[in-house]
Formats: C-alpha cells, structure tokens, sequence
C-alpha cells in the first residue's frame, strides 16, 4: 500500500499519454516537412534530436519535484527514477523505451542519411537509452548531475 | 555438406514465405539497407534491445519460497496474534495501582484523595501562577466569550485575536521580532524540527535531549549526529568531522539541537560556547527551553538571559505554555521569516485546531503576572537554590543530587551505587515517594518511556521547585525529602 502518490511521476502512465507521445512526433515531423527548403534527411534528424533532447531532460536530467513532498524523499532521484516506485519494465516504461527506437528506425527507412547524420542520430538515441536500462537506476555515471550527501 | 546447407536454405525460404508479413519485413530491411551492412546489424541491435525491453517483465524476487495450500494452511492455524497491548508487569502494576490521586485543583498545596492538603513539589509549576485568581477570573471570561474550543485549525478560523494577541505579547518579551503558537507543548519542537530539516540536511543533537526532540529528528528524516551531553569538546569534533565529510558536497541546511535547561538532568546547555561553535561552522540554532523558560534568567526570558546572549540570537527558539506559564500548548520564537514559514509548513500548527482561547488567556495572563513581577523567576531559583544546599550537605553518601546548576528549578535525586535492576532501584526510589507523601510533601520519580529515549536517564527521585512556595516551604520539603531518603536506605541496609 501507498501511504502517498507522487503526483510529479504518475501521469506517464495516464490513458493517453502514448497517444500524446505519438501526436507529438507526427505534428513535429509534418511541420518541419511544411518548412520550405528542408530536406527529408534534416525533418527527421530535427524530429529525432528535438524529441531525444526534450525526454532526455524531463526523464533524466531534472532531479526531485517541483513541490515539498515527504521531506524530500525524491530530491536527488530523476523522473525516470521517481516512475512507478524506481521499478523497471513497467508499461510506462516500455512504451517511453520503445517509441524512441521505433522513431530512430523509421526515420533511418524514410531518408538516405549519409554517414555523418546517421552518426549524430545513432549517438543521440544512444545517450537518450543508457539511463533507461534497469542497471542504471540512481547510477550517476562519473558523478554527472550528482546532487545531494548521502551520508 | 552441400545439401545440408542446401536444405537449410530451403527451409529459411520456406519460413520466410509461410510467415505473415516477412515480405514487410524483407522490404524494410532491403530499403535501410542502403549498402551498408554496419548500419543494418546497428539497426538490429536496437530491435533487439526494444524487444528485450518490451517483452522483460519485472525480475522475481530470488529468495521467493513457493508453499503449497497445506503448508500455508498449517502456518496459518499456528499464528497467534501478539497482544495488542503487552501484558504489564508487576511492577507497573502496582505503579498504576499507588499513583498519588489529586483530589481538586491542583496548585502550589493541593488535596490528595485522603483529603488532606500537602505541598506540592511534582508539577512544573515554576513561577507559582498555576490557578491564580486572576488567571481563573480571566479564563472564567474567556470562557463567557469564546466558548471552549475553536474547532479548526488556525488557517481555517481557528485563529482568534487572543491567539495574535499572545504571539505578539511573547514575542515582545523575548525581544525577538514574531512568535507563534502550536496548541501542543510536546509536539511544538517535534513540529519544528521537520519543518525546517528535511532529507540530507544535517543535525547535531545534544544525546541527552528528550523524546519531544528525538521524535521531531526522526520525523525530519535528516542525517543526525548526536554529541555527549554538554561535551564541548565533542561537539566541535563531531562538527569538524561534518565539515571533512561535506567539504566537496553541496550545501544543505545544517542545525545544532539542544535543550536549554535538560528535563533528563536538571542541568544547563552551555549555550556560550554552542553560539560560538554555531557561529564558526555556520550552523543554525534550535534550542528547546520548556523548563527554562520563565524560570530561568534574571527576569525570566530563559536560557539565553542566565548567560546574558539575548534571545534574538538564538535562531530558533522553542518552549511548552504548560510550565512556567501553567496553561498548554507551546510557542516558537524567532525572526519573522522563521515563524512565516511554520503557518504553512509546521505540520503540527497547519493540521492541529488550534489552542482554545480559555488557555490562550491563561498563557496570555501568566506571562503579564511574569512581566510584573519580574523577581518570581529569582524566588523559583533561590527556592531551587535552597532545596539543593539542604540536600547536599544532608551527608548521605548514597545519593546524589546534580549540582552543576544551582539555579535549575528540576532537581534530580539519584542513588549513587546502581542497584542489580533498574526495577529494584525504582522500588527503592518510590518508597522514598511514598514516605514523602506521608509526610505530606508530593513528589515524583521521574519517568519515561522506555525503548523511546536515546539514553535512558537513571532513575531518580525529581522535585520541582517554585516561586509559589515560601522559602521555609522549600526547605521543609527538601528536609522532608532528605529525612525520607535516610530512612529508605536504612530500611535497605544501603547506609
């Protein structure tokens, strides 16, 4: 039993925050397509980092809550770490796993990335996976975005 | 060799041809193909990590034991609740069953059940103002006016203009810029502490503080250090070990915790040195003064007026209306921005009704009597004063009466040789309290909660005592008390 909710971590496992998730992607890739003069390779390598970077910093970079909760139980833990008590493999998190993989592999099967751009796409949908494996729950790799004591 | 490899390629193109949307498949693989088998194995190595993330499913627990519906059958049938409230001992029994009964209002005299009137040295009653007539004659006209109780917690029309009222009458006399009230005095410091300290923040407490600030530390969550009662020495070390500890780490909040006089000990924190130990390793101050203030200091003011700091300098300044100021609940006292914070975050204050105006006035009239007449917290210490001359020079070697404060109005008697048991030596002790009470003076063996304190005190025989009495009255008493404690020790064979 919870003697508590973390209002700050629960809403990614909403009804329709996959849908939101897609929406998203879909709005973002046909607006850059609308931009005249970009090329099909550039809308997506866009779509892709705007979307890693932007779950990057909401599930891994930003720590605690926005709120005074349970004394600060949360200060120095990630969204993704707040998730559904720290536990992996939720539906939560398959579906935040799944969807950036989906979208790099797409994208590399609608364009003709040169070596270059299929590199900065790999890379950046290489950093957005590392924190999400089970192994890496409150593991701050050489000490980056390290916050508080523990004594 | 030929045909096995031959066959298997067979069988891979029949697979191939009898599985639904392979040719989907095939068609993805050829078009990201582009040339460039890196980037297709690359490829595959994320479907494989995608599939192994969506279809993993949270790791069992490894000592999982599987029990068949028999073996949970038979473990049920054997469990037998543990008693919901434990069985008391003997001793505590006939602790319950003696347990002096106070027949009236209590008061500097006051009426046991076998109706006579005999002195009273076991309440907290330090400046004597407990049932005063002109604390009865206000609260009487409290009651006419505001009823008995507010029913709502003070952000939710529990706040009555006697509540301002007195949070500013002691913040006035502190000299300190606001105060506020909690409507109880043990949970207003174990309120406070949380308010303020929170998870990886740092406490340094005091070891022989009491369960009021024990609890308020565990609710904070904090990283607590404890140092030895009054050990100066220690607490520098303890703080320099902090300071290594931390050098590379970010900032937190960071707070010493004391009691100004100690309700374990009877003796004072030596606040001098704790201001400048607070000051060098840039440390906050929470002191809780329950049985110092009113009593404590030329004029009452508590602790930090015995060692002439002004109360304003303590950042954080906490104490019980239950004692001196013989009503309820209690008050912490600091700059404005201390107390602005506590009306939201003191949990204790936010959640709690607040304290009926009846006791509000009684607070309110108690620290005017205070304000007037300013020697009372002097007559509480030269009453203290005398009491602890008599005991200490009664000449009984087995106990021992802490002597480092004379001013204290607590006065701990301990035996000096520790008997086989804590039970033996409380028996022993209460004998010395029910002599006592024959001989009609009330006191008390201090008492706690055992398995709650950090340290449990030794037992002891306590007396308070108070400007209410004359001075003969205090010394007849601490006569009385020394006159008791022969007789037991003889009767024991201890002298």
């Amino acid at each position: 039993m919870e003697s508590f909710s973390n209002t700050n971590s629960s809403w990614p496992n909403l009804r329709g925050s996959i849908a939101t998730n897609v929406f998203v992607l879909v709005f973002l890739r046909m607006g850059l397509g609308l931009i005249p003069g970009i090329t099909v390779e550039a809308a997506w390598t866009i779509t892709n980092l705007l979307y890693y970077s932007i779950t990057f910093i909401m599930f891994h970079w930003v720590l605690g809550v926005p709120f005074a909760l349970n004394q600060g139980e949360f200060e120095d833990m990630t969204l993704w770490e707040q998730m559904d008590k720290g536990e992996p493999f939720t539906p939560a998190k398959k579906y935040l796993t799944v969807i950036p993989i989906l979208l790099f592999l797409i994208s590399t099967h609608y364009s003709h990335y040169d070596v270059p751009t299929f590199g900065i796409n790999f890379i950046a949908l290489v950093i957005v996976l590392i924190p999400k494996f089970p192994s890496m729950h409150r593991v701050r790799i050489f000490g980056i975005n390290q916050k508080s004591n523990t004594d | 060799m030929v045909v096995a490899v031959n066959t298997t390629f067979t069988l891979a193109y029949d697979v191939y041809s009898n599985v639904p949307g392979a040719a989907v498949v095939y068609k993805y693989i050829r078009d990201s193909h582009q040339n460039d088998p890196v980037r297709t194995l690359l490829e595959l190595v994320f479907v494989v990590v995608m599939a192994w993330y969506f279809f993993n499913n949270k790791p069992k627990a490894k000592d999982e034991v599987k029990l068949t519906e028999k073996e949970i059958q038979d473990l049920c049938d054997e469990w037998e609740p543990e008693e919901l409230v434990p069985r008391m001992t003997e001793f505590q029994n006939s602790d319950l069953e003696n347990m002096a009964v106070i027949a009236g209002a209590a008061g500097t005299k006051c009426k046991l059940a076998d109706g006579k009137e005999r002195l009273n040295f076991a309440s907290n009653n330090f400046i004597g103002v407990m049932n005063s007539e002109s604390i009865k004659d206000k609260a009487i006209g409290a009651l006419h006016k505001y009823g008995v109780g507010s029913c709502g917690p003070p952000g939710f029309y529990g706040t009555l203009d006697v509540h301002m009222e007195l949070e500013q009458a002691i913040a006035r006399f502190l000299g300190v810029e606001s105060s506020i009230i909690y409507s109880q005095g043990f949970s207003t410091v174990s309120s406070v502490i949380p308010a303020f300290s929170k998870r990886s923040d740092i406490l340094v407490v005091d070891d022989a503080c009491g369960m009021a600030i024990l609890k308020g530390v565990e609710l904070s969550r904090s990283i607590v250090k404890f140092y030895r009662h009054n050990d100066m020495k220690d607490l520098e070390n303890v703080l320099k070990k902090i300071n290594e500890s931390t050098k590379k780490k970010p900032l937190t909040r960071r707070f010493i915790i004391t009691e100004g006089v100690f309700q374990a000990h009877g003796d004072m924190c030596n606040l001098p040195v704790i201001m400048a130990l607070k000051e060098q390793y840039k440390y906050r101050l929470i002191l809780e003064d329950s049985l110092g203030f009113g009593c404590v200091g030329q004029t009452g003011r508590g602790t930090p007026e015995h060692f002439g700091i002004a109360p304003a300098d303590v950042d954080i300044y906490c104490a019980t209306m239950a004692n001196s100021l013989s009503s309820s609940g209690g008050f912490c006292a600091g700059r404005k921005e201390i107390v602005e914070h506590q009306r939201l975050s003191g949990l204790a204050y936010t959640f709690s009704a607040s304290l009926p105006a009846i006791l509000a006035v009684s607070a309110l009239e108690a620290l005017k009597i205070l304000e007037a007449n300013p020697n009372l917290s002097v007559e509480c210490q030269q009453n203290a004063m005398a009491m602890r001359e008599i005991l200490l020079k009664a000449g009984i070697p087995q106990i021992r009466v802490a002597d480092g404060y004379q001013t204290t109005p607590i006065i701990h008697i301990r035996l000096t040789s520790r008997l086989s048991t804590r039970e033996e030596e409380e028996l022993v002790l209460q004998e010395v309290v029910d002599q006592c009470i024959r001989d009609g003076v009330i006191v008390s063996r201090a008492k706690y909660v055992e398995g709650q304190e950090l340290h449990l005190p030794v037992a002891s025989v306590k007396l308070m005592a108070s400007a209410g009495h004359t001075r003969r009255d205090s010394e007849k008493a601490a006569g009385i008390v020394r006159d008791a404690f022969r007789k037991v020790l003889k009767a024991h064979r201890l002298a």
